[in-house]
């Protein structure tokens, strides 16, 4: 076959591509019936409010000297480590407020981290491009700094997310720079599986920024990428994405599975949080509201409570929204509260029992809150 | 990231890949040889047709994926039916950062309010 010829078959693949994709955009938007809020709406969902005594910051844990990153608690109540830009991991128990590691990093650019289930040990990864793995447990070598157990090298971009597979430490999921995901066999330092290699198919375009793993279900998890879309993979088909979730309008920064485990939630650089159905695809609900001054500042960090009812979403401006994920309503904002931090929020994260949320912040610290007021029995 | 540690680490900063312009910025150097002469076009090659067709099937490839996703919604239901899923879901589960609960709740849940600052004027905890 000539070039030309070549060429002209090329075109004409493009060109159906491009139909295909709005004749799948038109479909989705009529299946969409109703988002959540509509629909709780209609069936007279009691709206929720917060008295200015109920959500409380209970503990600050000071300690980082440089913006907090990344935060994660462990699988059993109270421990939680963090990362921060001063290159130390510092491991909390956040009902005493004591810190009960203080680990300097081989290399002091880090983003993300994360607990292991057991709770033994910790990993970390940054702009090294590499996973670094700490055993609790281990001995500290002549100065005083806990030994790395295991490096995990293979990326070809920073590590922006980093979380373990639940029920075994053995597991690891990465996010990075270089468009890609990892599955992580921790013993052997090996990968196990690349998403969104170079000849795969339904692969991330741009970087990776984050990841999520069901709970329910730990063979799927979502990823989060600069190429404005969110992806659900199933760990044991490396080969293509499950579903490509299509909808923000630039890049998707978190991503974070819905306590059920048949949604997920994300947060983006325009602005908004949306819901998406892991099933059907569907889109059910955004979660935009104007902010002071008409402004439009990027989410960066999510959690859910631990029914769903509650969304947090850290943005760049300083504030916390704490959503009403049935209503799609601003219940409260955590940034404005006099008690809050003085800077941005750049990680959430919610304890095991769902009783505190972590927040951490680019003002070093990182703050406990918690629901003090009267619970009504319904 | 904020930008000091962009410009102290430039070799892996968190480039975002879709900002890159993707191209040369300024004047291109003239091609001197047989694959600088296929890159601008200047006649066809072997190296051209295989990256041609590389990329048709790539594109071949996301035309079966689109279909099939086409296909698939011609039987899922409509956002409608996930909501009721999804709102059944919530209410099922108790959650300690609610102003309500479906019991008494459990002990554990007050846990950061007790201890040896254990009062409930908030001030004292920030």
């Amino acid at each position: 076959m000539s070039v030309a010829e070549l060429k002209e078959r090329h075109v004409a693949a493009s060109d159906t591509v491009n139909s295909l994709r709005e004749r799948l955009k038109q479909k989705r938007a009529s299946l969409l019936d109703t988002d959540v809020a509509g629909y709780a709406r209609s069936q007279g969902k009691t709206p929720l409010t917060f008295g200015p005594t109920d959500l409380v910051c209970c503990r600050t844990l000071q300690g980082h000297t440089g913006k907090v990153y990344s935060l994660d608690w462990t699988s059993e109540k109270n421990r939680i480590v963090s990362a921060s830009q001063d290159g130390r991991l510092i491991v909390w128990n956040a009902l005493t407020s004591q810190k009960t590691h203080a680990i300097k990093l081989p290399c002091a650019w880090v983003m993300t981290c994360a607990f292991s289930p057991t709770g033994q040990s910790v990993a970390c990864g940054g702009l090294d491009s590499a996973c670094s793995i700490f055993n609790l447990n281990s001995l500290c070598d002549k100065d005083g700094n806990l030994p790395v157990s295991r490096t995990l090298n293979g990326h070809k971009g920073y590590v922006s997310s980093c979380q373990y597979v639940p029920d075994e430490d053995a597991h690891l999921i990465t996010g990075s720079g270089d468009h890609t995901c990892v599955l992580w066999d921790i013993t052997t330092g090996l990968r196990t599986s690349v998403f969104g290699g170079e000849f795969q198919s339904g692969r991330h375009t741009a970087d990776v920024l984050s990841v999520s793993i069901n709970q329910s279900n730990s063979r799927l998890f979502v990823s989060g990428s600069c190429d404005t879309t969110a992806r659900l993979w199933d760990t044991r088909v490396a080969s293509r994405a499950v579903r490509t979730f299509h909808g923000h309008e630039g890049d998707v920064n978190v991503v974070k599975f819905f306590p059920d485990g048949n949604r997920f939630g994300t947060g983006s650089d325009d602005g908004t949080c949306r819901l998406f159905d892991i099933r059907t695809g569907h889109q059910l609900q955004v979660y935009h509201q104007p902010h002071s001054d008409n402004d439009v500042p990027p989410v960066k960090t999510i959690a859910f409570s631990i029914s769903g009812r509650l969304l947090f979403a850290g943005y760049t401006n300083g504030d916390c929204y704490v959503w009403d994920t049935l209503l799609a309503k601003v219940v409260l904002n955590l940034g404005s509260l006099q008690t809050s931090h003085e800077a941005q929020i750049s990680c959430l994260g919610l304890s095991a029992d769902g009783s505190a949320l972590c927040t951490g912040s680019w003002d070093t610290n990182l703050k406990i809150w918690a629901f003090g007021g009267h619970r009504k029995i319904i | 990231m904020d930008k000091q540690v962009e410009e102290a680490n430039p070799s892996s900063s968190p480039a975002r890949a879709r900002e890159d312009g993707g191209g040369g910025g300024g004047g291109m150097a003239l091609p001197v040889c047989f694959e600088d002469k296929a890159r601008v076009g200047q006649f066809p090659t072997f190296i051209g047709k295989h990256k041609l067709a590389a990329s048709i099937s790539h594109l071949q490839n996301q035309i079966d994926i689109i279909q099939k996703e086409l296909d698939e919604l011609e039987t899922i239901g409509e956002s409608s039916i996930v909501c009721i899923d999804l709102i059944a879901s919530v209410e099922s589960t108790s959650d300690p950062l609610l102003p309500w609960t479906k019991g008494p709740g459990e002990v554990g849940w007050d846990r950061w309010f007790r201890g040896a600052n254990n009062s409930r004027n908030h001030s004292r905890w920030i």
